[in-house]
């Protein structure tokens, strides 16, 4: 019983807003007090209550701290991709793409928008890192949409979903560690989310071009004088834009998916190849290189020690039993694997709403993912990643604590409302709930581009 | 009071230090991780070109090793300096609306109660598995591997300067609560991401904006909600 306390616990002392990774921890100090022996054996006195545990189980924390996270090939392809994607980043790849697809697609209604929807794309195949996706978009675009007459709902709803397709479309460092979470190779859960995060990104653009159709005033063509390059002068200026970041992500990705590099090899490279473009591009600059540096270092340090503090807590939860109880639960759910489904989709949905994707990949995804193999079979844990990647990725757009949303709201035009922003996301919240129902329904969608890889 | 700040100040500038050093690891990481493709994928170019053993020598686990050792220290050594700027996430649904006083009383408050005891528990419990590392001088099973040893006390010494940097943020609240200005507490300073001394040498983008990448660095000042 004490187990589920701890959740409850936990969850509430998060919203206190102390940062998470000590939250965690300390949590399963407060736990280990209060539901072990260890007052007796470092204190020298004895709880009114019987111990749930030896404290003993602790001696075992630095091991699993040094074996499962230090000693870790694959986790070193984190701080390689966010190098290489806070490098493209500095390298002004953004502005030159939007700029020449902006161009390419002005002249539709919508298409302002739809450009947004391929670069954030294009940004999430190189990059993966959300902040920088959504503060790139909303610093260009949206001022771009607000000047020509784009309602702000739409306008601010396509900048913050698309600049969160880096977490599905690979190579995205929640597919990382969610792999190193669930026992799955990265290179197959890239190769699995690769049709799924595609099809998020077609999705959003037919929802732009439904708007732009039913709602034209909502999503005006350009006036044809903001349109400079036309014809040859428009497909080189296209090429120059798009030809060095694409040969980046399919060497990446190509030698991933061939099963030629590992992930990890594959962020070096790709590290050293956005350094090189930066070079290319005149963007190497010594500031450049040390804010790269340091937001990974930053970022790195941030994830992992959440990793660290989540450790401990997954320690002492398991130690009190809170572990089995959930198995229990989510074993005897009623509908069987169909029940567990939508549980644990209803959960992961509602807990993003409050926290973030790092502690629900540490915490509530070894949970459930050996349930889901004893369901569904242990072949089928890559889609199963793929689905809570899918899930996940709302969490960046679900008020009030959305990553996106803030970093959109830090460099909204002052006339752009938080309220604005809410409203906008509706739709593509709603269209990333009908994406994970149809991935769920159809696996082959997650599955068919592994298998062709084997 | 000021001999207090005097130690936070120390305090900050080992962090700090520390902290630009995990700069360049990461950069050696890199530099690392691309010999390893490279010596991997063209082996037998190095093999023709130096011969066998020359070949054998410059790949292996030691440059591996050298590459996740990287990470372990980046991430760990980073920690206390990630605390000094503010870069480890929060929920801030409710953090992000309170005023910088009450920041400041809820983190001091939080230090104490949960941050100090854990870094504690770490402390306690790695301490004997890092010296059951040294007593054998413990080397990676893996061949040609690296001494384990210095990389294990890593995990103490994460423990330890998120201690020390946990009582220098806390003088720097008591200071900046008690009315003392110019303490550098990140509740009092506007969202400045890099306040590490002047040498750093000019790495101070537009705060949340652009160092903000990803959830790391959410929200530099706490609020832009």
């Amino acid at each position: 019983m004490l187990g589920l306390w701890m959740f409850a616990v936990v969850v509430g002392l998060l919203l206190i807003g102390f940062p998470v990774a000590f939250t965690l921890g300390g949590t399963a100090v407060l736990f280990t007090v209060l539901g072990s022996n260890f007052t007796e054996v470092f204190l020298g006195f004895a709880l009114p209550w019987e111990p749930a545990f030896n404290v003993a189980r602790l001696n075992i924390l630095p091991q699993r701290i040094f074996g499962t996270i230090m000693d870790n090939y694959t986790l070193v392809a984190v701080p390689f991709f966010v190098f290489m994607g806070v490098m493209l980043e500095r390298s002004g790849l953004a502005e030159e793409l939007l700029e020449s697809m902006g161009m390419l697609f002005g002249k539709l209604r919508g298409g302002l928008a739809i450009s947004v929807v391929v670069v954030g794309a294009l940004l999430a195949a190189s990059t993966g890192v959300v902040g920088a996706s959504v503060v790139t978009l909303g610093v260009l675009a949206l001022p771009v949409m607000l000047k020509y007459g784009y309602s702000k709902t739409l306008a601010t709803g396509v900048v913050a979903s698309s600049g969160t397709l880096g977490q599905i479309i690979p190579p995205s460092i929640v597919l990382v560690i969610l792999g190193d979470q669930i026992g799955v190779s990265v290179g197959d859960l890239f190769l699995g989310s690769f049709i799924p995060g595609f099809l998020l990104a077609g999705l959003f653009i037919a929802w732009v071009a439904f708007v732009a159709w039913r709602r034209p005033n909502e999503a005006p063509a350009l006036p044809p004088e903001a349109r400079a390059l036309t014809g040859w002068r428009l497909v080189a200026k296209i090429l120059r834009s798009l030809v060095p970041p694409l040969v980046l992500v399919m060497l990446v990705l190509g030698t991933i998916f061939f099963g030629i590099a590992t992930p990890t090899e594959a962020g070096a490279a790709g590290a050293a190849g956005a350094t090189i473009l930066a070079a290319l591009n005149r963007r190497l600059t010594r500031r450049n290189l040390l804010d790269t540096m340091d937001t990974t270092v930053r970022l790195t340090s941030m994830v992992f020690i959440i990793l660290v503090g989540a450790t401990a807590f997954s320690m002492v939860f398991t130690a009190l039993g809170g572990g089995h109880v959930v198995d229990e639960f989510l074993l005897n759910l009623p509908g069987g694997h169909i029940g567990f489904m939508f549980f644990t989709m209803l959960v992961i949905f509602l807990l993003g709403f409050f926290i973030d994707f790092i502690e629900i990949t540490f915490i509530v995804v070894p949970l459930v993912a050996p349930i889901a193999a004893r369901f569904f079979g242990a072949d089928m844990l890559l889609w199963f990643g793929v689905v809570v990647a899918m899930n996940l990725q709302s969490s960046f757009l679900t008020p009030p604590f959305g990553f996106s949303l803030f970093y959109l709201k830090g460099v909204a035009p002052p006339g752009v409302k938080t309220t604005d922003i809410y409203r906008g996301i509706i739709p593509f919240v709603a269209i990333q709930v009908v994406t994970l129902v149809v991935l769920v329904l159809f696996p082959g969608l997650v599955n068919w581009l592994p298998s062709l890889a084997r | 009071m000021s001999f207090l700040l005097g130690v936070a100040r120390a305090i900050d500038k080992v962090t700090g230090f520390v902290g630009r050093i995990m700069w360049w690891a990461s950069l050696f990481m890199v530099v690392v991780g691309v010999y390893n493709v490279v010596t991997r994928y063209f082996y037998g170019f190095f093999e023709l070109l130096l011969g066998p053993r020359t070949a054998a020598n410059m790949t292996g686990n030691l440059f591996l090793e050298l590459q996740t050792y990287s990470f372990d220290l980046i991430f760990l050594l980073g920690a206390a300096y990630v605390l000094r700027v503010d870069g480890h996430v929060r929920v801030d649904i409710l953090y992000s609306n309170l005023p910088a006083r009450r920041k400041a009383i809820v983190d001091t408050v939080c230090y104490w109660l949960f941050l100090v005891p854990f870094a504690l528990l770490g402390i306690i419990y790695s301490v004997p598995y890092i010296s059951r590392s040294w007593a054998t001088l413990e080397v990676s099973p893996n061949p040609g591997g690296l001494a384990r040893y210095p990389i294990k006390t890593a995990i103490a010494v994460a423990f330890g300067m998120l201690i020390l940097q946990a009582i220098s943020e806390t003088i720097h609240n008591i200071a900046f609560l008690s009315g003392r200005k110019g303490s550098g507490s990140v509740h009092e300073a506007p969202p400045a991401p890099m306040e590490v001394d002047g040498t750093a040498g000019g790495v101070s983008g537009p705060a949340g904006a652009s160092s903000g990448a990803e959830p790391g660095a959410a929200a530099p000042g706490g609020d832009p909600a």
